[in-house]
């Protein structure tokens, strides 16, 4: 009997089983439908054969092989065995295009050294295309996808303001052992007076229009050892790579909204804030948990981000 | 609009001496609480899928982010919504068919409060930071007890009710709701072995461990589908379907084979969530070849469902409450399809840890499990007031409403995990992954938003729903309070 013969009756001529419940619940006994049927035993077929090919039944403390095979490399020789998730790995990251193409590409850059790789067109293209990965693996949860940081958190790594050094050498010892950075807040070493005075001076460093009184009173407080700030960004300012103190005069700003403020003395009172409470900062170590080509690559790609030095 | 649709197959004028024939009470008490806690567990989901597009919506409040309020929401539409109507209809159908009232009226009132009971102590303990970290079963173990000691009543009362019939042979929907209440009880004890930390203290440890732990949860976490929300849910369509169609199921010998088929098989699949882990690669073979296998038995009850309508056809134009039972079985058929085809290990590989699986598991849910029951309940909630349905103009807007959220909710999924998926295994031409993680999520946000959007359809499907019943039963309790008055008027003349 075809499946057309089933949809051409009407079911109201197969009878039911006889049965009723409640009322008027009822059951014909039409066949199962053919291609019901025939669909089923396609799938033992195909159960039958994926069983043949694959591990599939546990017998006793083993378990049927398959016949599918994969063979790869173990300890310097080869060796064949069924199919299974591990070998598939192993074999995958031995002969894999992609795996392969990776391989050459990282023993390439690690055999070279910065300054070959940063004039080195496609070991550029590789490091960037790799290190991209890596960064937004390990770095863009703070410093952003595209390395552009937080105001006021995470550090801007694309504007060439370094407050560690921007050198490959600079940057790599950066990423291998973590920074930490601290300014003492000055709550209890200045009036709010005298932290207005030096957010002042700080700020007509970079030409905004301050009171000229305040500035010159601040500048004396930065320089001298009321303030003391010389000991860290030094006398002009230009802070010390070596103590992680930022240069204070290229209007280059990661801490402190100094650019987003609305007014002039919206902008002082944020200074002015910020050197009171100070502040501390922490870059993780990642010489633990990168491998050293790595790092190299990072290294060299963030050089890359902000113009390094 | 005409209101013969709700009554038809109905007996309204014998429904006084049946109301006192069967334990309706029970029913009207658990077809309201599957309402309730639809509306609370529907509107928790939508909250945490705008929480996953737009994360400050969490407010920094810790009781009500995403990790604590997810088990919320599955907790109250599985066990609060679908459970409560799996109490409602399946001691409305064992009755009905069996022409026997309910083994015991108290036991059934325990179950009632003793399951919600269960579910409102999760909920608040979810919300404390308190589970067993077990998927579909994070209730921690003093709870696990209540849920256990309820669920015996619940078998017990079936049983006995089954016993006592005065029908000669066992309807087939209470096979289904008979296979659903033996392996909940095997999956909760097995899945639930732990040994308390303390007797006052809420944690536990899991006896198994390791790939051993993981294949239990999977086991029952699969099962769950397979049982609770499919043979029980199979049960209901079984019932209603035929009733609400007024015609014959298509074919017994099809229900038979897809019966023994299904819960055979299904026990077989759970492993299939653990492909390309540390699980034996046999495991994985067999978890995949057996929910293939699950495919056409499966598609048996999507079959004798629709077949059943075949020759009704017209029904459809004039019911919404067929448009609901109808639809809910085309979705059926289309997420037991996708199943055996995501539990591949190759497509499982695009589509695990992805939010296909997401999509999947919410095309069963609300395609087929809520929509049954809104079908279901539709049904039953009319008969058990013996009164019309407020409206059926807003039953058509309810229809109309969910399935819109359902093709948003379904398509957005398959977006973002396809997406997703793609997206992790992409190189660029020097063998790197193409894309960061970050990307992917990145890219996340818009299906994210879509899916959001499809959820609040379907909730104000639901608040739809809930008005509709609570006018219907307003109504049902206002003529009940008439006839009261109208008996005893007449003992006083008298």
């Amino acid at each position: 009997m075809s499946t057309q013969d089933n949809r051409d009756k009407d079911p109201n001529q197969v009878e039911t089983t006889g049965h009723v419940w409640d009322g008027n619940l009822q059951e014909y006994n039409n066949p199962l439908p053919r291609w019901w049927l025939w669909g089923f035993y396609a799938t033992i077929v195909f159960a039958l054969v994926y069983w043949l090919i694959y591990p599939a039944w546990p017998i006793g403390d083993s378990f049927t092989k398959g016949f599918n095979t994969i063979t790869f490399e173990q300890g310097g020789e080869e060796r064949t065995m069924h199919w299974n998730t591990r070998a598939l790995l192993a074999k995958d990251m031995q002969t894999g295009t992609y795996a392969v193409r990776q391989r050459e590409m990282l023993e390439q850059v690690a055999a070279q050294d910065y300054e070959t790789i940063l004039q080195d067109a496609e070991s550029m293209s590789f490091v960037n295309a790799y290190a991209q990965g890596s960064f937004g693996t390990w770095c863009a949860a703070c410093h952003q996808v595209g390395g552009a940081g937080v105001v006021g958190q995470y550090p801007n790594l694309r504007n060439d303001h370094w407050k560690w050094g921007g050198t490959v050498e600079q940057i790599e010892e950066t990423l291998h052992q973590g920074r930490l950075g601290y300014m003492p807040g000055y709550r209890d070493t200045l009036s709010s007076d005298q932290l207005n005075q030096v957010a002042a001076y700080v700020l007509s460093l970079n030409d905004y229009s301050v009171d000229q009184d305040d500035a010159d009173a601040g500048a004396r407080i930065f320089t001298g050892t009321d303030g003391g700030c010389f000991q860290c960004h030094g006398m002009d300012a230009q802070g010390l790579t070596s103590q992680g103190a930022p240069n204070l005069t290229n209007d280059l700003w990661g801490l402190v909204d100094v650019r987003g403020a609305e007014s002039d003395s919206e902008r002082q009172r944020l200074v002015a804030n910020f050197i009171r409470d100070g502040i501390q900062r922490e870059m993780p170590a990642f010489g633990d948990r990168l491998s050293d080509a790595e790092i190299k690559m990072l290294t060299a790609y963030v050089h890359s981000l902000g113009g390094g030095q | 609009m005409s209101q013969a649709a709700t009554t038809a197959g109905a007996a309204p004028a014998a429904s006084v001496a049946t109301s006192e024939q069967y334990n309706y009470a029970i029913i009207k008490r658990f077809a309201i609480a599957a309402v309730l806690w639809g509306v609370f567990g529907m509107a928790a989901g939508v909250w945490i899928a705008s929480q996953l597009a737009f994360p400050f919506l969490n407010f920094d409040i810790a009781q009500i982010t995403f990790g604590r309020f997810r088990p919320v929401h599955t907790t109250a539409v599985i066990f609060g919504f679908g459970g409560n109507a799996l109490f409602a209809t399946s001691y409305y159908v064992v009755q009905r068919t069996c022409q026997t009232r309910l083994w015991s009226d108290s036991m059934a009132s325990f179950t009632f409060y003793g399951w919600n009971l269960a579910l409102v102590l999760g909920v608040i303990t979810y919300m404390m930071g308190i589970t067993q970290g077990r998927e579909y079963a994070e209730f921690n173990w003093q709870i696990d007890i209540i849920i256990l000691v309820v669920w015996v009543a619940y078998f017990m009362i079936y049983l006995m009710t089954l016993l006592r019939r005065n029908q000669p042979h066992i309807y087939v929907a209470n096979w289904f709701f008979m296979a659903f209440i033996l392996a909940t009880a095997l999956l909760h004890i097995f899945n639930n072995i732990q040994v308390p930390v303390g007797l006052f203290h809420p944690h536990s440890y899991s006896i198994f461990s390791g790939v051993q732990d993981a294949m239990t949860q999977w086991w029952y976490g699969h099962n769950a589908v397979g049982f609770f929300l499919t043979a029980a849910f199979l049960g209901m369509m079984y019932y209603f379907v035929p009733k609400q169609a007024g015609r014959p199921i298509y074919s017994y010998k099809l229900s038979i084979i897809h019966f023994w088929a299904l819960v055979f098989l299904y026990m077989w699949v759970g492993a299939h969530h653990l492909h390309w882990t540390a699980l034996p690669d046999w495991v994985s073979t067999l978890a995949a070849t057996f929910s293939i296998l699950l495919l056409l038995p499966s598609w048996g009850g999507m079959i004798n469902g629709i077949m059943t309508l075949s020759g009704a056809w017209d029904k459809l134009r004039t019911d919404p409450i067929m448009l609901f039972l109808i639809t809910a079985l085309a979705f059926y058929g289309m997420s037991t399809f996708e199943g055996p085809m995501m539990s591949l290990k190759s497509v499982n590989a695009l589509s695990h840890y992805t939010d296909w699986t997401v999509g999947h598991v919410h095309s069963g849910a609300l395609g087929w499990v809520a929509m049954i029951s809104f079908g279901s309940l539709y049904h039953l909630i009319p008969r058990l007031w013996n009164v019309n349905l407020y409206s059926l103009k807003l039953v058509y807007v309810h229809f109309f409403l969910a399935t819109i959220g359902i093709v948003l909710y379904i398509t957005a999924m398959w977006v973002a995990g396809i997406g997703q998926g793609l997206m992790l295994r992409a190189f660029d031409q020097y063998g790197n992954l193409a894309y960061t993680f970050t990307e992917s999520v990145v890219f996340l946000h818009k299906p994210y938003v879509v899916r959001a959007i499809g959820g609040g359809f379907f909730l104000a499907g639901m608040l739809i729903m809930a008005f509709n019943i609570a006018m219907t039963v307003r109504s049902g309790i206002k003529a009940e309070a008439r006839e009261a008055q109208a008996a005893s008027a007449e003992a006083r003349t008298a």
